[in-house]
């Protein structure tokens, strides 16, 4: 199949013609297909951003929460439920963000009150989540039903037509996802200029050394997997806001690759965003081979795992520690270590 | 220590009830006393009843029997759920299990060797396994396909509609085969991309791709089985026009639906409800289709259909129920 | 009135009286040592001081007046400040950020960075702390980390100031200088508490001592008093013999032969840059220098568990270099790792499992790869007599063990097969006096049977006593090898802070406080 590298600034105006001729290989490399990539990248990045900021914040003061993803669903499910109730995505993102917290006091009372092991606590957490996600939706709700969304900024600001405007697709996004981009700066912001973010840095290096100046490890990382957990149940809400629809383990593992995009970023909040975004990036260049029917059958299937590989070949290409919080994973009390 | 030790355990014993609560959740309506001369069938569903398209188009039909029948369903059936829940009700003794699903098979073939005096349905499927207490149903949806795919060809502005496929077997195959050759049929300068996302419940990236089926130019879009919910939202959401099968899914977005393909099992319903009270147990085929009123063009009221693309789809769908145009071609 | 007092003081842990009703007081401008072995209760009447513990009875005064201590914050309140024997710094937070650490910020929510860098500077100007406020505390060396704990101490205007075995990881040098600022300090009116078990630096810093075993005080007493004889004698509880006889050994034929070793290490980095050392046939050669300088690498590399850059090793005239550990044994070279808890055993296993550890294979224990009870029961017995092992039984799980205990268990796994070189790193590090003492004398009963000991140790003191020769080194390289009866303190100092020359005016910097590298 002859591949045309060059892109066609031609237009987006899509017709008839443009369609039929740009299927496959040549009509991956035209500007129509790069604006359709970015803007589904810039989309599909949110939940990712949310997750991973969240659990960038919890790590660093040194708990690892690999439950992110059954908390997700929580978030998503309610966010789902009570968008279809009352017809209003706030209210449902309010949802997410609400169950998210909840599990957070949850999660910080096992590990940090009971000082239960981080990781295997983790599980239990994502293993509830999924079921009890389901059980939720099946008992409530039964069927997908599409909902109510966050209408583009645009239509937000202008409620008439279209703009006219090349690209809007870039721009004319949800409110939620440029609060997702702005949540970037803002982490980095109370993690590297707060004395709370001073804090957290401490309770994840050497939580002694916080405590032995005063420093509540405890309420330290209360408040910050409270936090990370209120995230991404704000990713789940993010997630079924975006699609419109709930089915049952509808995040399929971000909440995972959420906290491997964190060892990605190197913990910091660029870094995790950089993560999210080439993540995302994949993940939509993949979709677009689909539509374009670049993939089809089982090497579409065999699609399914890029995730994962990619994943995983990052994480290996990524192999510098640096910046992982020495405390990661270790539970704080000052008496019980003699 | 150990009181920490102890929380641990209680509260690790307490998540674990809770995971298994949820794992553990089948549905069951159980049915009230019984008149006699009502038939009593059993459904094995794959989704839920109201989900707009596959699973809700035969409980309606079996609602439309009226007295005629009591029934129980089991919605939301894995294959492995479902296997167990078809001997189950083998067991209790109903008239008529209806496994609903093609996916189901296998485990239908074993269990009707097993129970030879309990008759059993699937769908949508032709084979009767040569057992003689099997009914095979199925939907000729090639048929309004096509007619939708003319009515596709006559709305599209930028040349170009979109299918949402799952899986490429079936009734879904059959459904957009119709489709292209529809489209095809009334103008063949119109261009249809069709993506099969891979799966039957995939919702999010049956939303993604319907997505990028608009971003790549499509102005009217159809799909097939449950994944079509997922897609009608956005089509609703991006103002693109939306053909819908296998239930009527006007409902669900009221001003872009222009017309549905539905599925009016009832027609055939009667017929297997009459052939066991006739002493048959099992052992035909049945096809929905326009001709036998099985299948059912449905305009959406709502959306103002020009009279000369209404009165064509009629001709079409005339020309199919009397042979002169073959809508698998 | 005294400035502080700790009466009554008891604190129980799970089986464990660690502090017995204890008294112990300070007056201002005091220096007041607490001296006693590991295990005596130090650290822990410490620590309730710093309300990192709370007692189980007793009562703190302040200037007279009854105060509570729940937490470290109320002891920061009352200005109790504390230098952690394990420096309490976020090593991936700049100086300013670590002393601003749970202190209210005058720009709250936000750091005042800038504002607390200003206030180090005229603080370490003050006390001739010189430390940069900007620095990361991982690019620091020790004593400048310990320079940010005192500042920490003072920038919170600590009137009471801890210090927990402050010299254990400085140079003499450093020592000098720190004894120099404790007393400035205690000058300007501050009472300090010094705690130590090296006798030397307690009888020159020390206006009192306070000495406590097994967590009772069993003396007070002040220098002028006292030697450090009889301190030791009050530490242990009976007399010990701190300067072991030297056998006189003719030197024989070289054992152990490093030439121009080339090691990287565990970041990538260079950590032996062309070292060449000769060890003899009755030698024991000591290896001086601040941890962190190459040893550990070292060590490994002879021992065949890291690999080596270039260069050759050679054991009993074998070339062992890069080969496998096992083979390095045959070449009978025993390992007394640095990390004596997770390298030396393995810490779940029973006393005699780690003691059969070596000679697993050996057909006295072993038979069709069925383990010989009898046999190992009794050689293990042996050894835990012969080495004075303490512990309850052979199958008492390792790491229950004190730290002197487990030391002697390994060392009588490594001597028992009679080795040609023994690579010894810190043996005696953290373990305490009664132990030292007789790791000592079977280093030296080693060397009398002609053993080449390559001895790798952070402690002068214990280098000029038991080595022939010692060797410095830095940053991976050996600035000198000094003959035993030549080297001083000050110079091996000076060589272990990197300074080769001896440049009059060198010495004179250095007599100040160490200066930024």
């Amino acid at each position: 199949m002859p591949v045309e590298l060059a892109f066609d600034f031609v237009s987006n105006s899509a017709a008839a013609d443009v369609l039929a001729a740009r299927r496959g290989w040549s009509g991956f490399f035209t500007f129509t297909t790069l604006v359709v990539i970015l803007s589904s990248t810039i989309r599909l990045a949110v939940p990712y951003i949310f997750a991973a900021i969240g659990e960038s914040i919890a790590q660093r003061s040194g708990v690892l929460n690999l439950g992110v993803d059954g908390v997700m669903l929580l978030g998503a499910f309610a966010a789902y439920y009570v968008t279809l109730e009352t017809g209003g995505p706030w209210q449902g993102l309010g949802a997410g963000l609400t169950v998210g917290m909840a599990m957070g006091v949850l999660y910080a009372f096992i590990t940090v009150t009971l000082h239960a092991t981080q990781d295997i606590s983790g599980i239990g957490i994502y293993l509830f989540g999924l079921g009890f996600s389901d059980l939720l939706f099946r008992q409530l709700v039964g069927t997908p039903i599409p909902i109510e969304r966050f209408e583009g900024v645009f239509e937000f600001i202008v409620p008439d037509e279209r703009l006219d405007v090349p690209y809007p697709n870039l721009y004319n996004h949800s409110i939620i996802i440029y609060l997702a981009f702005l949540l970037v700066p803002l982490a980095w912001l109370t993690v590297s200029k707060t004395t709370f973010g001073l804090n957290i840095r401490a309770a994840g290096e050497n939580p002694e050394a916080a405590d032995s100046l005063g420093v509540s490890v405890v309420r330290t990382r209360y408040t910050t997997i409270i936090i990370g957990n209120a995230l991404a149940g704000v990713g789940g809400a993010a997630l079924v806001l975006d699609k419109g629809i709930y089915f049952q383990n509808i995040t399929n593992g971000i909440g995972f690759i959420a906290v491997a995009l964190v060892y990605f970023g190197a913990w910091r909040p660029l870094g995790v965003l950089a993560g999210s975004l080439l993540f995302s990036l994949v993940t939509s260049a993949v979709l677009e081979w689909r539509t374009l029917g670049i993939l089809t059958g089982a090497a579409a299937q065999l699609t399914e795992m890029v995730p994962a590989v990619i994943t995983v070949v990052a994480l290996v290409i990524v192999t510098r520690r640096i910046g992982q919080p020495s405390a990661l994973t270790q539970t704080f009390s000052r008496e019980i270590n003699y | 220590m150990t009181t920490h030790h102890l929380r641990r355990l209680a509260l690790a014993a307490v998540l674990a009830v809770i995971g298994l609560l949820a794992t553990a959740c089948v549905d069951s309506n159980s049915a009230a006393e019984i008149p006699p001369g009502t038939l009593r069938i059993a459904i094995v569903a794959p989704s839920a009843s109201n989900d707009r398209s596959f699973t809700q188009s035969l409980v309606e039909g079996v609602k439309a029997l009226g007295d005629r029948v009591q029934y129980v369903i089991t919605n939301n059936a894995s294959r492995e759920e479902a296997a167990v829940t078809i001997r189950d009700y083998a067991k209790e003794g109903y008239d008529l299990i209806i496994a609903h699903g093609s996916q189901d098979g296998g485990s239908l073939q074993e269990i009707a060797l097993d129970f030879p005096d309990v008759s059993f349905a699937w769908g949508t499927a032709r084979d009767t396994f040569g057992l003689d207490n099997v009914y095979a149903y199925t939907a000729a949806s090639e048929q309004g396909g096509f007619v939708l795919g003319t009515i596709a060809a006559q709305l599209t502005e930028t040349g170009a509609a979109g299918v949402v496929g799952p899986i490429e077997v079936g009734d879904a195959k059959f459904f957009i085969d119709g489709f292209e050759a529809g489209v095809e049929f009334q103008n063949s300068a119109v261009d249809v991309n069709t993506v099969y996302i891979g799966s039957f419940s995939n919702y999010s990236r049956a939303v993604e791709t319907t997505k990028a089926l608009i971003a790549q130019g499509a102005d009217i879009l159809t799909s097939s089985a449950q994944i079509a919910v997922g897609a009608i939202g956005v089509a609703r959401d991006e103002k693109v026009l939306w053909l819908g099968n296998q239930a009527d899914q006007s409902s669900l977005a009221v001003d872009f639906v222009v017309a549905s393909q539905v599925y009016r099992w009832e027609v055939i319903l009667e017929e297997i409800l009459d052939s066991i009270e006739g002493g048959v147990k099992g052992g035909r085929a049945f096809t929905i289709t326009l001709e036998n009123g099985g299948l059912e063009i449905v305009y959406n009221n709502a959306y103002d259909l020009p009279a000369d693309v209404r009165t064509r789809a009629g001709e079409i769908a005339s020309g199919i129920i009397d042979g002169s145009i073959d809508p698998s071609s | 009135m005294k400035l502080l007092e700790m009466v009554g003081i008891t604190k129980h842990f799970v089986g464990v009286l660690a502090n017995d009703n204890i008294n112990f007081d300070l007056n201002q401008c005091e220096i007041h040592t607490l001296l006693g072995e590991n295990g005596a209760g130090k650290s822990t009447l410490m620590k309730i001081l710093y309300g990192l513990y709370n007692p189980d009875e007793g009562e703190i005064r302040l200037r007279g007046e009854t105060i509570e201590i729940k937490s470290p914050s109320d002891a920061i309140r009352h200005g109790i400040g504390m230098v952690h024997q394990h420096f309490m710094l976020v090593p991936t937070l700049t100086v300013a950020e670590n002393v601003s650490l749970g202190l209210r910020s005058s720009r709250h929510p936000l750091t005042d960075l800038p504002a607390v860098s200003k206030r180090i500077t005229e603080l370490s100007e003050l006390y001739s702390l010189k430390v940069d406020p900007d620095t990361y505390i991982w690019q620091l060396a020790m004593g400048e980390r310990q320079r940010v704990e005192i500042l920490k101490a003072l920038y919170r205007n600590a009137s009471v100031l801890v210090l927990d075995e402050p010299t254990a990881a400085l140079t003499p040098q450093e020592v000098a200088e720190l004894i120099h600022v404790l007393k400035k300090m205690a000058a300007d009116g501050r009472g300090i508490i010094f705690i130590s078990h090296k006798l030397k630096e307690v009888m020159a810093v020390s206006d009192r001592i306070t000495v406590l075993r097994d967590g009772q005080v069993t003396g007070e007493i002040t220098p002028a008093q006292t030697n450090e004889s009889q301190l030791a004698q009050m530490m242990v509880g009976r007399p010990v013999q701190l300067v072991p006889d030297r056998p006189k050994i003719k030197l024989g034929e070289p054992r152990l032969v490093i030439q121009d070793l080339y090691v990287d290490g565990d970041r990538g980095d260079r950590a032996v840059v062309g070292v060449s050392l000769e060890v003899r046939e009755g030698e024991i050669l000591g290896l001086a220098g601040v941890s962190g300088n190459g040893q550990r690498e070292l060590a490994q590399a002879v021992a065949g568990m890291r690999n080596v850059v270039s260069g050759t090793v050679k054991v009993g005239g074998k070339d062992t270099t890069n080969k496998h550990p096992k083979v390095v044994r045959q070449a009978r070279l025993s390992y007394v790792p640095e990390e004596r808890l997770y390298e030396g055993t393995i810490p779940s296993f029973a006393v005699s499992d780690n003691l059969i550890l070596l000679d697993r294979r050996d057909k006295r224990f072993c038979q069709y790869n069925f383990m010989h009870f009898t046999n190992i029961k009794e050689h293990c017995l042996n050894l835990v007599r012969r080495f004075l092992i303490k512990t309850p039984t052979l199958e008492t799980t390792t790491s229950d063990l004190s730290g002197g205990n487990i030391q002697k268990l390994i060392m009588a796994r490594e001597l028992s097969g009679r080795p040609k070189v023994l690579l010894a790193s810190q043996p005696t590090i953290g373990i305490d006096v009664g132990a030292t003492e007789y790791i000592y004398s079977q280093l030296l009963e080693q060397k009398a049977d002609g053993c080449a000991i390559l001895l790798i140790s952070e402690d002068l003191d214990e280098l000029m006593v038991l080595a022939d020769r010692i060797a410095v080194i830095y940053e991976g390289q050996i600035m000198d090898i000094l003959d035993h009866q030549e080297a001083d303190l000050e110079q091996l100092g000076l060589l272990m802070a990197g300074v080769k020359e001896n440049v009059p005016w060198l010495h004179r910097q250095m007599a100040q406080p160490l200066s930024m590298a």
